[in-house]
């Protein structure tokens, strides 16, 4: 019996962006062949700085950028979008403060994506949202609050709580923990690494932070000017990575 | 943080007492210009009513038209019908021009170039020549005022409505709930409009102010409301004829055109800063 | 030798829509000439109050309530606008996060510089300077315009404008934070070189306590407006005195070995509203104890250090001979 097919599979994938007036237009590449699988129950990290590319990559792996060249394979078969309204995708992104529309309750906006894939009516998801909120660590009765009166960290796990709630085979967490005080910070990363060992979905997690990023990641691929320098366990930047670039990076949290 | 938000919101609103008289300013020329036909101030159309021209006395406190009529019930006529053309073409605008500035931000593209010069070609009219060929084509009176009032605020409203579509478009709960499937008419009903209201309330209120000029303006052409009707622009055009004569035909519609444009101002400035305060940093 | 800096019991508040909230809870600190101390703190702490709060740079709604900051001898609390003004010219120098809003965006590199060198320098007096910083091809630098710059190259003219007058004084917030991973070492150690060089002192502000205390000489770290540790920084961080200190270094990511895990802190900052009573930190310490939420820890000298604990004497473990010199 052969092994299931990755979850993502990414094979040459580039995407240039066209800049420049009309009359002198040209190409800068943001990601400049790249190959990355994912497999189920697996978290890759992908290390770089801003401008070297991972946030375009990690846009690319939700379908929400189409590669100028390159083969996206979703669970197998090139990605479709629609596939997101059966709730195989979700995303946590970096703001606390824009995590959640400000004009909802949370209730609403955690429900949201049940809603979209037309399960059930209010009364059962509301009672799927206590339950994730349950999971992600917070008092049920918030629900009821509007994201305005939480606390960054809290926003972050109703961002985390929307993300589960249709049980997605695929998360990107995109610098999901760097605008998270240290304290708050270690309990979201606990978080993550607890739900993906009981629910085993695949993982992308974006990050400049090589620190916070080996401590989640079973892989970790480093980005520089839109390609990986290198691509290792997490084991490795521990220890002492091969690249030099790498290593500057390992140097800055040793 | 809790319900406190609101009720600091409130708080913060009644310190600011320009914004205030604005507001009180503006809530008495409205009941004046609604209610004003059913309150005991006078027949405007009884022609002879008091001498021509008759200076304001005890029996007719604004003095008296060209007509003899008498002249307060005929301001409060105006009042009332410069605020409803400017509103109703205000609330055209709204609705016109929240949708499509909602689709130029959110959809981009060609949709987005197609809206976007369609505003740029209104935006070069001047509203008054837009108001001659109005009046041309439909013929002077109230429904071409509304038309040049919509026509001549809708650009800047779409223009505002696009930009802040744009930012809140990016916003990450936004792009979450694309990737959780959700449809472009979700995105913009849902998570846009309710985002964007407060700037859309702020443009508004400009708008309205600068819809009673307008209108006050065609009238004073002669291509706004049509006598027996009266407007503030209309009662300025008559008057204007015997400002040697008899001033406070003038003066007086003036002036309440005036304070009707200055209180809608002030309010609008006041929820500006309600809704996006300057936080500054000064140094002491 | 008098302090450069010497922060008495100061206090400082805010009043908001929600009431008046203490962020600065009484901090006594002195820095020395040519030191270098790193004021380590989470969001609520009170460490950009105090940092802002020794130039007098604070939002209009803030008030100074008690205490005093004594700037070379002058006391800053009390002085008029036109020696704030001279003071903030000539004796302190800020560097901030983004380097980006600190830089006038319409004016080019050349210009700024010699405006904050004061009088009309020459062009070479401009070039030394952004060579001084690090910038190869200076005269090609001067002639930019700050969006020209990358992050790195911007914030080392941010440096350079800050001790271009050779203030006694330089404080920086998170200057590193917004900057690439694999440059923020050099930059750090570009202030540091530098400061030591004029002999100006060193005031950093930052989340991370590991990177304060390889290279600041001191580390003081802040909790609910209070300081609860001050001392050497490469004893405070093998040897932690204080609890919170402590959780500190196991909650934040990096300290662990692999495989290790991390300890969060449960629990959520305090916002005060008066003067503590107790130890802020009691509701999220595990060794607290009865008398934590009753009294308000004095801080005590204990081992070289202070320390903001009931139980400091006998937590402040003699600690291991620094190895090797200071940086």
């Amino acid at each position: 019996m052969s092994a299931p097919a990755p979850v993502i599979a990414m094979r040459g994938i580039a995407v240039a962006y066209r800049t420049g007036p009309a009359w002198r237009r040209t190409l800068v590449p943001a990601v400049d062949g790249v190959d990355l699988d994912v497999e189920a129950g697996e978290t890759v990290g992908l290390v770089g700085e801003s401008g070297s590319g991972k946030t375009t990559l990690g846009r690319v792996a939700l379908g929400l950028i189409r590669p100028t060249r390159g083969s996206f394979l979703f669970e197998g078969a090139a990605f479709d979008p629609r596939v997101r309204r059966q709730g195989a995708l979700a995303v946590v992104f970096q703001h606390p403060e824009w995590a959640l529309n400000p004009r909802l309750r949370c209730v609403t906006s955690i429900g949201e994506p049940l809603r979209i894939q037309g399960q059930g009516d209010s009364a059962e998801r509301a009672r799927k949202v206590q339950a994730l909120l349950a999971e992600v660590g917070l008092d049920p009765a918030l629900a009821q609050r509007y994201p305005g009166e939480l606390s960054g960290g809290q926003r972050q796990r109703m961002a985390i709580a929307r993300a589960l709630i249709t049980r997605p085979r695929f998360i990107v967490f995109d610098e999901a923990v760097s605008a998270l005080d240290v304290s708050v910070q270690s309990q979201i990363l606990n978080l993550i690494l607890g739900l993906q060992q009981q629910h085993r979905f695949a993982a992308l997690f974006i990050s400049h932070d090589l620190a916070a990023t080996r401590y989640v990641a079973h892989r970790i691929a480093v980005m520089r000017s839109g390609r990986f320098v290198e691509v290792a366990p997490a084991r490795k930047f521990y220890e002492r990575p091969d690249h030099a670039y790498s290593q500057a990076l390992y140097a800055s949290i040793a | 943080m809790s319900q406190g938000i609101r009720g600091a919101t409130l708080r913060r609103l009644l310190r600011d007492r320009l914004g205030l008289l604005g507001a009180g300013l503006l809530v008495v020329l409205l009941v004046l210009g609604v209610f004003g036909p059913y309150l005991p101030l006078g027949d405007p159309t009884a022609i002879g009513a008091g001498p021509r021209l008759g200076p304001p006395s005890a029996a007719f406190p604004m003095g008296n038209d060209e007509l003899g009529r008498d002249y307060l019930p005929r301001v409060v006529q105006g009042i009332g019908a410069t605020f409803l053309l400017s509103s109703i073409a205000v609330v055209i605008t709204a609705l016109l021009g929240t949708l499509l500035g909602i689709a130029a931000g959110y959809l981009g593209g060609v949709t987005d170039s197609l809206i976007a010069r369609i505003a740029d070609v209104l935006f070069a009219f001047p509203a008054l020549l837009f108001g001659l060929l109005a009046a041309a084509v439909i013929g002077p009176g109230s429904v071409s005022a509304i038309v040049v009032i919509s026509t001549a605020t809708l650009p800047l409203f779409v223009r505002v409505i696009r930009s802040v579509s744009l930012s809140v478009a990016g916003r990450e709960f936004a792009v979450a709930s694309v990737v959780a499937g959700a449809s472009v008419w979700r995105v913009m009903v849902v998570h846009i409009l309710p985002n964007i209201l407060g700037a859309a309330i702020i443009q508004l209120s400009y708008a309205l102010s600068i819809g009673m000029l307008i209108e006050s303006g065609l009238s004073f052409l002669g291509l706004g409301v049509q006598p027996p009707d009266a407007s503030l622009g209309s009662l300025l055009r008559l008057g204007s004829v015997y400002l040697t004569v008899s001033p406070w035909l003038v003066l007086i519609p003036g002036l309440v055109l005036a304070l009707a444009i200055m209180s809608v101002n002030l309010l609008g400035d006041a929820i500006r800063d309600l809704l996006e305060p300057l936080r500054g940093r000064a140094l002491r | 030798m008098t302090p450069v800096v010497d922060i008495r019991d100061l206090v400082v508040s805010y009043a908001t829509d929600d009431g008046v909230t203490r962020a600065v809870d009484g901090v006594c600190l002195s820095i020395a000439r040519g030191e270098s101390v790193g004021i380590v703190g989470e969001s609520g702490s009170g460490k950009s109050t105090l940092g802002m709060a020794i130039g007098r740079l604070l939002a209009p709604n803030a008030t100074l309530e008690a205490g005093d900051i004594v700037f070379d001898g002058r006391s800053v609390g009390r002085c008029d606008a036109a020696e704030l003004r001279a003071l903030r010219r000539h004796s302190l120098g800020f560097v901030f996060q983004n380097p980006m809003s600190a830089l006038d965006p319409t004016m080019r590199i050349g210009r700024q510089v010699a405006l904050a060198i004061g009088g009309e320098p020459e062009a070479a007096a401009i070039c030394a300077l952004l060579e001084r910083v690090g910038l190869d091809d200076a005269p090609s630098v001067a002639r930019r315009f700050p969006h020209e710059l990358s992050g790195g190259m911007a914030q080392r003219v941010v440096i350079g404008l800050a001790i271009a007058r050779r203030p006694a004084l330089l404080i920086a917030d998170e200057p590193t934070a917004s900057l690439d991973a694999s440059i923020q070492g050099l930059i750090l150690d570009l202030l540091l070189a530098l400061c030591r060089d004029t002999g100006t002192s060193l005031v950093i502000l930052s989340h991370d306590l590991r990177m304060v205390a390889r290279r600041c000489r001191r580390v003081a770290v802040m909790y609910g407006g209070r300081v609860v540790e001050a001392g050497d920084s490469r004893e405070v961080f093998a040897a932690p005195a204080h609890p919170y200190t402590r959780a500190l270094i196991r909650a934040a990511a990096g300290n662990e070995g692999p495989g290790g895990r991390l300890e969060p802190i449960a629990g959520v900052p305090p916002v005060l509203r008066e003067r503590a009573s107790s130890c802020a930190f009691a509701p999220r310490c595990a060794d607290a104890q009865a008398r934590c939420f009753a009294a308000r820890p004095a801080e005590v000298a204990a081992g070289g250090r202070v320390v903001a604990c009931h139980f400091a004497a006998g937590a402040v473990i003699a600690p291991a001979p620094a190895a090797g010199g200071r940086a």
